[in-house]
Order: C-alpha cells, then structure tokens, then sequence
C-alpha cells in the first residue's frame, strides 16, 4: 500500500486521496489472519464449519466457540477477533429477540442481515471507534427457506450459496465452488464442509485446531451442533481424504 | 411517603380540565364560548363540490354575528365548513391551511385531500375532543372530487352528501330527497342552498344568509350571500329632521388662508 | 372507558370467519351519537395492508385513530422486511391496544390472508388481548347472535355459504340491536385479492326468509 505512513491510515472518518479508508480494510486483514470459516447453502438447509485453531493445550476441548446459535433458527459462524466476534453475536442476538418481542415471530434473514450490516457499518463512520475485526457467517433458515449471509467488517453483506473467510478462504472458495449445492443433500454438505475445512488446514503454520460443525435442516428449522455420530463420521471422511491427497502428492 | 403523582411519559396535560370541572360542580359558572349554532352542508355533483354555510354566531340566545364567514379556505382546491366553537372551526383551519401552504411551496404541488383531512383530524384526536371543531372538508385533487367530515374526536368519513351542526336535522331532510348520483352543477348549488335555507328557518341556532363555494377541476367559486332569505324590512317611519327644520340665524365665513400670485415652484 | 360526551360511537355489529380459500368479514353501517345516527352509511371495514383488514367497533375516532397508525407500520415493515402477516398486523394492534387501554374504547376484529398461514382471523377485544378464532364476533349487537353463530358456523364453508352466514348474523343483529342498523357491507379476502360487497338496507332479509 502506497500511502501507508501518510496518515490517511490513523481515522475511519478520513478518506486516503485515492478514495480508500484503510482501517477498514486494515479490519479485513485482522479478519484473514484467523482460522477458515465457511458456510454451505443447500436446498435441505444450511452447514456451518470452522476450523477453530487451538493456540494452548491448557484449553478446555470445545470453549471458546466462534459458531453460536442467536435464535432458535439462526446460527452465527465467526472469524477475526474472538472478541469483536461475541460483540456481533451479541448484537444479532437482540435484533433478533427485539424482533420477536414486536412482531411475535421468527426474524427473517434479510431483516437481520440488513440489521447487523447497519450496525457494523456504523463503526466505520467514526474516528472514535475502530471497525470490526471481525466477519460473521449468518446461517438461517426462515419462511422463505435456508439462506447464507456474510457481513464484513465494512457492513457490506451478501446472500451466499457458499462462503468462505479466514486463512484459507481462497482454497475453500475454490473447493466450495466445484460443489453442486443445488442438488447436494444436507449430510453431504455436512461431509463436504468438514473435508475443505481440513483441506484448508495449514499444518506447517497451525498445529491443532478443533472443527466445529453445525447446521440447521429446514425439517427442524432449528440451529444445532452436527450429531456426534454425524459428526464424528465426517470428520473421519475427511482426514481420510486427507491421507489420499497426501499419498496422491507423494 | 407514598404520593399519587404520576410522572408523564409526554402528550398533554389535562389536569386543568379535571381542575374546572371540579370547580364547576361546586357552584363555579365558566365564561361561555361562542358557538356557532349552524347548518353546514357539502355534496358532490357530477364533477365538483358544493359546501354550504348559513352565516349566523351565537352565543347563548343572542346572536353574536349577523354574517360570519363559516367555509374556510384550506387550499386553492380545498374549502372547509365548521360547526361548534367559532374559535377552533377558525384556529384549525387556519393552521393546517397555513402547514399546507409551506407544503405546496416545497413540493410545488397540488395540495391532496387526504392530506388535509389527516392533518386536521390527527389534530383534533390529539386534543381528545377539546378542540369544539366539526367539518365538512370538500375538494378536488388528482382523485377528483371529495366529500367528508371530521368530528371533534377525530374521525372521518367520506360520503356524497353530509350536513353537520345544530340544524343538521332540518338539512337532512331536503339532502335525502333530493341527492342523486351526477347531480347537474345548479342542481345541486340549488339542492345544498335549499339544505342551508332549511336550517336557516327551522333552527334557533342558524340563520341569516347562505354562502356557498363551488369546487371543480382547476376552478373554485365562491358565492357570496348566494342566498339572503331573510331580509330586513325597510323601516316604515324615518325619524331624520328634514332639512331646514332649524333655522339659521347668522352665517360667517372667514377667509383663513391668503392666496397670492407668483412664479410656479420648479418641480423639474 | 365510557364514551366522551359528543363522541361519535360504532354501536357496531362486526363479524368475521375463515372459510375455505381464505377469510369474510362483515359489517353494519350505522353510527351513532346517543340515540342520532350521525351516519347510515359508514365504513366500518378497514383496509390495513393489500390483504389484512379489519372491523372497527367502539369509538369511531380511537378506531380510525390506531388503525391509521398500524397502517402506516405495515407500510414501513412492508418496504423494511417483507409482506406482514395477519399476525404482525394483529399483534402491533394489541400492543397499541393494551399500552394505552387506559384511554381507549375500541375493539377490532383483524382478518387478513398471507401466504404462511392462509386465512386467519384474530379478535382484539377492549382490555388488549388477542385471540385466534375461526370466527369472531363483537360490538353491541353481537350479542344477541353468539348462540346463532356458534350453531352455525363450520370450518371450510365456500363462499357463498360464508358469506350467508355472514348476511344472516349481521341481519339478525341488526333487527334485535338499536345501536346496529343501516345495510351490509362485507369483504372476501382470499389469495387472488380482494372482494368488497354492499347489501342495500332494503336488500337485507328478514328473520322469517333467511337464505341458507
């Protein structure tokens, strides 16, 4: 970056010259430092996983969740800063139950996407505070059906088939793209969010890292964890995959 | 200690109204507003709008005002009858007229009826009845022609022929026999003077004349003391001395001011 | 909380039912100041959104008044979210209803049709309650027509048959409740839209020739 060092990177509310605001786009690296998260849309629901990297073996085994159910149908599935993330949730949780407390229903996707994005957007307009570090992957399943939004750190928020960020989120794009999401059912995508997720894993940089997996079926209607035993065989699926690429590469 | 005050979230405040009427059971006669005793009339033709208004104020028994003025205007293509309070038929009017003026001086359009009929009756509810205004708003806008009427609380309706105030009830009469669907323009300026008259001669609380305004596409007429059926009758006596009655005794004019020649003042 | 002095009163017979594709709701046109009616004509069908409507009883002015004001939410929601339901409709009229009971006489009865729960009627009576019903009457002249209406009515009527129902309600109400009176007028809303219908006063049957 050309300009850095000319203090148009110290505010939010000043632009650089050619137009940029380089907190926000410096709130972007923060979120590709972090640990792939990616978001798979299919006609039976909607696959959340994150490739959680484990800094410390001290950690209790599945603390520090960076997917988080906000209302009984939505899940929200994070990368970036841990704690600009539980802010989001946080966020999306009240939008969510002030919605319900007015209107006596389940909010609708495009209402809390809309919602959050606003209010990620407002902290890019103020030299007083610092944007997110943060993007967050929201999975829903509403009247309309599934849907997948992604809110960046600049409030922009898109309606995805798939998604990708963090470390990886070039390779998993890649890999998400070669998916039929059109025709895949919920158990495959479940499968297939757990193989990219290790695909993605560098473990020359990152040593451990624990899945997480979750997913609301559009039979339920409901944000849960993937089942143990689902889970578990996912998981086993694609560290297999795994093994044959190695001995592919060999 | 425990105190029964309530502290308000916002909205008016109407302890003082509890206050009189208290004061009132209690033997305290309140000053009278004057009421405008009336009969007012609107209803839609084929292609306009017809209000009618007797002209009379009362207050009590006595007649206040002879000839007062009773449709207000609103905007170029919105009048408006009032019955009840003088004061606030007036006030109200005046006051949703002038915000519809900045309206069209902003939007450089045409005022709409709708607009005029919420304002006042979002008005008038605000002020829960205390405001002693009854209307009958007629118009032309993009929609056409528009009849309706607002009541003190605040609700409206539309209808093809409405007449409010106390000789409503004698008005009503000559409307229900007389309205039809696309009345002719004189038929009806006919039908709602007839209406206004009927009031003006069976109500203790209307009489005088009757003006009317006519509202059409792009055109509104007002009528002047259309109608004056109820004129003074020349007096039969004339109590004037003639002229030469008294006698002049001395006559003297003084000159006070002397006029002389000279040169015209240079004005160029 | 009693009328106002001077205040203008739907002493309304109002009714609605959810029959096969979707919701009726009907009404007299009478409105009274004591014992002058101020109107034989009135509206007391009110249109909320493109297919949520709703019957007015109680006071005219505190009816026109909270209707006005959900009207111009749906609208809003309508841009902001999606297309409300008959739910939403209904529950920002308790809410309205229930905040400010103290100060309002008025109950509604909110129909509608919406493409997750078809046709539905909900009936909001004075403390700020909501009820779902299949059909749901009030105002002053409803009660003379509970036993009929409750011997009446089936789920999944057609339309004809709904609308009857209706008619003969309303007539029935309006013969025996001085305060309900003038004509009918009644609205069908299923999922092509909306149908609005108007019986003349002299249209309207008499008690030994209801059409069934």
């Amino acid at each position: 970056m050309s300009s850095i060092g000319t203090g148009y990177d110290i505010s939010v509310s000043t632009y650089s010259p050619d137009g940029r605001v380089f907190q926000v786009e410096y709130a972007s690296k923060a979120v590709d430092n972090s640990g792939t998260a990616i978001g798979l849309r299919v006609n039976e629901g909607v696959v959340l996983a994150v490739e959680k990297l484990v800094h410390s073996k001290l950690l209790v085994p599945r603390s520090n969740r960076r997917i988080q159910t906000v209302d009984t149908h939505i899940g929200v599935a994070t990368a970036g800063l841990l704690a600009d993330s539980r802010h989001i949730i946080n966020r999306v949780r009240e939008e969510a139950q002030s919605f319900r407390d007015i209107y006596k229903y389940q909010v609708p996707g495009k209402t809390i996407a809309d919602r959050v994005g606003q209010y990620v957007q407002a902290y890019t307009l103020y030299s007083s505070v610092r944007p997110f570090g943060s993007s967050a992957i929201i999975g829903i399943v509403d009247n309309g059906g599934p849907h997948l939004y992604m809110v960046e750190p600049s409030g922009v928020y898109w309606d995805y088939f798939g998604c990708a960020v963090g470390k990886g989120k070039q390779a998993a794009k890649t890999e998400i793209e070669k998916l039929k999401l059109s025709e895949m059912s919920i158990l495959d995508a479940v499968k297939d969010a757990a193989r990219i997720i290790y695909a993605v894993h560098d473990n020359a940089k990152d040593k451990e890292f624990e899945l997480e997996l979750s997913w609301i079926t559009k039979e339920s209607g409901k944000h849960q964890f993937v089942p143990k035993e689902i889970a578990e065989e996912a998981e086993g699926l694609a560290k297999e995959s795994l093994n044959q690429e190695e001995m592919k590469d060999d | 200690m425990e105190t029964n005050i309530i502290p308000r979230k916002g909205g008016f405040n109407f302890d003082n109204y509890k206050r009189n009427l208290f004061l009132e059971q209690k033997g305290l006669t309140l000053p009278k507003v004057t009421k405008t005793g009336t009969t007012i009339v609107g209803a839609l033709f084929k292609d306009g709008v017809v209000l009618g208004a007797d002209t009379r104020a009362t207050g009590g028994s006595i007649v206040q005002d002879k000839d007062i003025i009773k449709i207000s205007y609103i905007a170029p293509n919105i009048y408006c009858c009032g019955a009840g309070t003088a004061a606030d038929t007036l006030f109200t009017t005046a006051l949703i007229s002038s915000q519809l003026e900045l309206h069209r001086l902003t939007t450089g359009r045409q005022s709409r009826f709708n607009s005029a009929e919420t304002m006042l009756k979002q008005l008038l509810f605000r002020h829960q009845g205390h405001i002693g205004a009854a209307l009958i708003l007629g118009g032309y806008d993009i929609n056409g022609p528009v009849l309706a009427h607002i009541y003190p609380h605040g609700s409206s309706e539309h209808h093809p022929y409405i007449t409010m105030g106390s000789g409503s009830l004698a008005a009503v009469s000559v409307l229900e026999t007389r309205w039809t669907k696309n009345l002719e323009r004189q038929d009806a300026i006919d039908m709602v003077k007839d209406a206004v008259e009927a009031g003006i001669f069976n109500d203790l609380g209307s009489g005088s004349n009757v003006n009317l305004v006519v509202i059409e596409k792009n055109k509104t007429e007002s009528l002047r003391e259309y109608s004056k059926p109820t004129p003074h009758h020349p007096k039969n006596c004339d109590y004037k001395y003639k002229r030469g009655t008294t006698a002049i005794l001395k006559e003297s004019i003084k000159d006070l001011v002397v006029v002389t020649d000279g040169e015209a003042m240079d004005i160029s | 909380m009693p009328l106002k002095p001077g205040e203008l009163d739907l002493g309304t017979t109002i009714i609605a039912a959810e029959f096969k594709d979707g919701v009726v709701m009907g009404a007299d046109t009478r409105a009274t100041m004591g014992s002058y009616i101020s109107t034989r004509n009135a509206n007391k069908i009110t249109q909320l959104h493109e297919k949520i409507h709703l019957c007015r009883s109680g006071s005219s002015s505190d009816t026109q008044a909270i209707s006005d004001i959900v009207k111009y939410y749906l609208q809003l929601y309508s841009i902001v979210n999606e297309e409300p339901t008959t739910l939403t409709a209904a529950e920002l009229m308790r809410e309205l209803n229930y905040n400010n009971k103290e100060v309002l006489s008025a109950a509604f009865i909110v129909a509608g049709w919406d493409k997750h729960s078809g046709g539905n009627v909900y009936i909001l009576p004075l403390g700020g309650t909501l009820h779902k019903a299949p059909f749901a009457i009030t105002g002053s002249g409803s009660t003379y027509i509970y036993g009929y209406c409750d011997s009446l009515y089936r789920k999944n009527m057609e339309k004809e048959e709904a609308l009857n129902f209706l008619k003969n309600a309303l007539a029935l109400a309006m013969s025996r409740d001085g305060s309900s009176g003038g004509s009918i007028r009644m609205a069908v809303i299923t999922e092509e839209g909306v149908e609005r219908l108007y019986i003349h006063n002299k249209d309207i049957p008499e008690y030994n020739d209801l059409e069934n």
